[in-house]
């Protein structure tokens, strides 16, 4: 009772951050172009995870809408750091200011998290007022309709075609950073008191109202900041492949992201994290498969597409046995003598 | 199986990044195994390993074997920039896209930014080069503005076609291509006109209405001019010719093939333009020859036109490799540069430092009668399309 709860749980943020760094310094000594592109997608896939976990975990209400945020940024990244002239002719129809700033990839991120968060709060403000099953349709209603308007508002989002000229960065370190510095945001909202009210509302949400909690700012409040980290991360998604479409920012990766988010345990973020680089190295180790492995004299390969099915296959056995996924609603924390035993009782997120 | 090795080598990382290997020419495919665009792309990498064996059965290119390495875009822009990544590390010279512009070009844009050649194997957008993605990138195939263009100059002057009609499918950056072709044609030819345009979308189940503008017209047009593509395209012709309109159409490449002519029985006056015939009766017989080559490769024959580009690609990267002397990226570039009217099997190919496509090709005339397609023309247009026109 006398630790604070930020020394208590500091230790998260910590151990994630270290197994992140792990992960980057893999990719560094490895010094394959492929390898390090694969980790880049893993610390992006991270981001994703933890702006989701941030919303859907302390407020219970599963979003299908959050890749919307995520595509908001990509095209702020378009916007801002393509060369002028070429920004020209695939989207005539940017003001004048924005056609001619070109800003350095890390302001882009930054400004992708902005508007991203500026957009949040507008649809939130109207969103949270729904629960349960009705706020996560509406949720997928905002998706389509970002969708929508990003694939057929010509002038501006080059509808449909590849918006190219982005800058690629194929370093390693900027995603690391902003996979990190989501994850000490995602548990420093989880920390505060406006996290902890929300969590409160999603376990007992009339004795939270009672408690005086404001169930639809706390979730207004969430949503913003998870729409903030959705954007950077699709900000730097931009630049790690250099071009954006519409479709990218859609279904497949609304899937795979709250997948992870699920397989990892939906209550903490560790287990958004962990969700992640579990599924990622099974996706990796199932395409090696594919691609063929020296056994002896002979070669074992799989056949093309056996990647999707053998990653559904156990994400059912996950679910199976372990229903509140990996991490279930603990977190990682060092084991300690005589401490209140973790995730037992009380939030210790 | 040292294929295998190479690509295990690569993707799982096991080896430092290959540095450029003088004693090997490696060509590097990062296109699709999986998933829609595979479709596409394997006809046309079937192609290419056909040219790349029979330059290896004929002694090799600058006296050495030319080897392959694959990695596997799963039709997704980010594992394809990944695949393009993978083929770089194993050593690739030059790296094969995929069929499409959006989803070949981050695999393009790896190897541009390795100072490598790429090829998009059919990718018939202006993007696909120079404009989209930087100066070593080229494509193989034609831009599909010369389709249209080419449909609209024959049309006017072998069928003397005066009044057409547009219809475009605004599904794709494809089909708007075959009518901003069309549309930089039809004001150079004298006395034709537009009597109408309209859109449409792939999806629809129904072109109803927009059947009904075609019909109110005072007199059918002499020609339509259908820019759309599968799997759209065959509802749209259908519900043409059931709405009885016997106007001429004209299409693009994207409708090349006999496999779904059963949806449209009878089928008359109907136009296509190919780089080569799959019907057997090409002008020229090694295409024939070429066919039947394929068929033994791959146990089929070529379902449409598309499989051809990828030949033409092996075939003029290994001259320009041949002349240079080595497959180092400026000299490939520079003696791809000069390739003007440079014979290939299925027409003369033209690059220069301004557009690394065809904006001007030779084409065959398809024309399906009765529901049976034959060549019956060939074509070539004018003059080149500007790269102005092309980038609008």
């Amino acid at each position: 009772m006398s630790r604070s709860p930020l020394r208590r749980s500091l230790a998260t943020p910590v151990l994630l951050g270290l197994i992140l760094v792990a992960f980057a310094l893999v990719a560094w000594a490895v010094g394959s172009k492929p390898f390090n592109q694969t980790i880049i997608d893993i610390f992006l896939k991270v981001i994703f995870a933890v702006g989701l976990w941030v919303f859907i975990g302390n407020s219970g209400v599963i979003s299908f809408g959050h890749i919307a945020f995520a595509c908001l940024g990509g095209y702020v990244a378009a916007w801002t750091t393509i060369k002028p002239m070429m920004k020209g002719i695939s989207m005539p129809g940017l003001p004048d200011w924005l056609m001619q700033t070109e800003i350095p990839y890390w302001a882009a991120a930054a400004v992708g998290a902005g508007w991203a968060a500026v957009w949040a709060l507008i649809f939130g403000a109207v969103l949270m007022r729904l629960s349960g099953i009705a706020a996560s349709i509406a949720t997928f209603a905002m998706l389509a309709m970002v969708n929508s308007i990003y694939s057929n508002w010509d002038s501006v989002t080059a509808a449909t075609s590849s918006v190219v000229g982005i800058p690629i960065v194929r370093s390693v370190w900027p995603y690391l950073i902003a996979a990190i510095l989501a994850v000490v945001l995602g548990w420093a909202y989880g920390i505060s008191r406006h996290g902890l009210a929300l969590r409160a509302a999603r376990d007992e949400p009339t004795a939270a109202a009672a408690s005086g909690v404001n169930i639809p700012r706390m979730r207004l409040i969430a949503f913003v900041v998870s729409g903030a980290i959705m954007g950077m991360g699709g900000a730097l998604y931009a630049h790690s492949i250099g071009i954006v479409t519409p479709d990218t920012f859609y279904l497949g990766l609304t899937f795979i992201t709250l997948s992870m988010l699920v397989v990892g345990g939906m209550g903490s973020l560790s287990g958004a994290v962990l969700g992640v680089l579990f599924l990622s190295s099974l996706i990796q180790g199932l395409r090696w498969l594919e691609a063929g492995v020296q056994v002896g004299t002979s070669t074992f390969a799989l056949p093309g597409g056996v990647q999707e099915i053998a990653l559904g296959a156990v994400m059912i056995l996950i679910l199976m046995f372990r229903p509140a996924g990996i991490m279930g609603n603990r977190e990682l924390t060092l084991p300690r003598a005589g401490s209140d035993t973790p995730g037992r009782s009380g939030p210790t997120n | 199986m040292k294929r295998l090795l190479i690509a295990l080598a690569a993707t799982t990382c096991l080896t430092a990044p290959a540095l450029a290997d003088d004693d090997r020419i490696v060509v590097g495919f990062a296109t699709a195994e999986t998933g829609f665009m595979q479709a596409y792309d394997k006809p046309a990498q079937d192609a290419a390993m056909i040219r790349i064996k029979e330059i290896n059965d004929a002694g090799g290119l600058l006296g050495k074997q030319i080897e392959v390495v694959n990695a596997d875009t799963k039709t997704d822009r980010a594992e394809g920039a990944k695949a393009g990544l993978s083929v770089i590390d194993a050593g690739a010279d030059m790296v094969v896209v995929s069929c499409d512009y959006d989803f070949g070009s981050p695999a393009a844009l790896a190897a541009e930014s390795s100072g490598l050649v790429s090829f998009f194997l059919c990718a018939e957008s202006i993007k696909a080069g120079i404009q989209g993605v930087g100066p070593n990138s080229f494509s193989a195939s034609v831009l599909a503005a010369v389709q249209g263009a080419t449909m609209a100059e024959w049309a006017y002057t072998k069928k003397e076609a005066r009044s057409f009609y547009r219809l475009l499918d605004t599904w794709t950056e494809y089909n708007k291509g075959i009518c901003d072709g069309f549309d930089w044609m039809l004001p150079q030819l004298a006395d034709a006109s537009l009597v109408g345009e309209d859109t449409f979308l792939n999806e629809d189940a129904s072109i109803a209405a927009q059947i009904t503008r075609i019909k109110s017209l005072p007199e059918e047009p002499d020609a339509i001019m259908l820019c759309t593509m599968m799997p759209g395209a065959v509802s749209a012709i259908k519900q043409i010719r059931a709405a009885g309109i016997n106007s001429m159409i004209l299409n693009g490449s994207g409708v090349d093939g006999s496999y779904w002519l059963s949806a449209v029985p009878d089928l008359s006056n109907f136009f296509v333009p190919v780089q080569g015939s799959i019907y057997g009766d090409d002008p020229n017989p090694e295409v024939t020859a070429f066919n039947a080559k394929y068929k033994d490769a791959t146990g089929g024959d070529p379902s449409t036109q598309y499989v051809y580009p990828g030949y033409v690609m092996i075939d003029v990267w290994a001259k320009a490799v041949e002349r240079a002397g080595t497959t180092e990226t400026s000299a490939v570039v520079a003696e791809l540069e000069k390739m003007s009217g440079e014979p290939t099997l299925f027409g003369p190919r033209t690059f220069t430092s301004e557009i690394h496509h065809q904006n001007q090709a030779r084409y065959l005339i398809v024309e399906t009668d009765a529901g049976k397609p034959g060549v019956v023309d060939e074509w070539t247009i004018s003059k080149p399309i500007p790269v102005a026109d092309l980038m609008k």
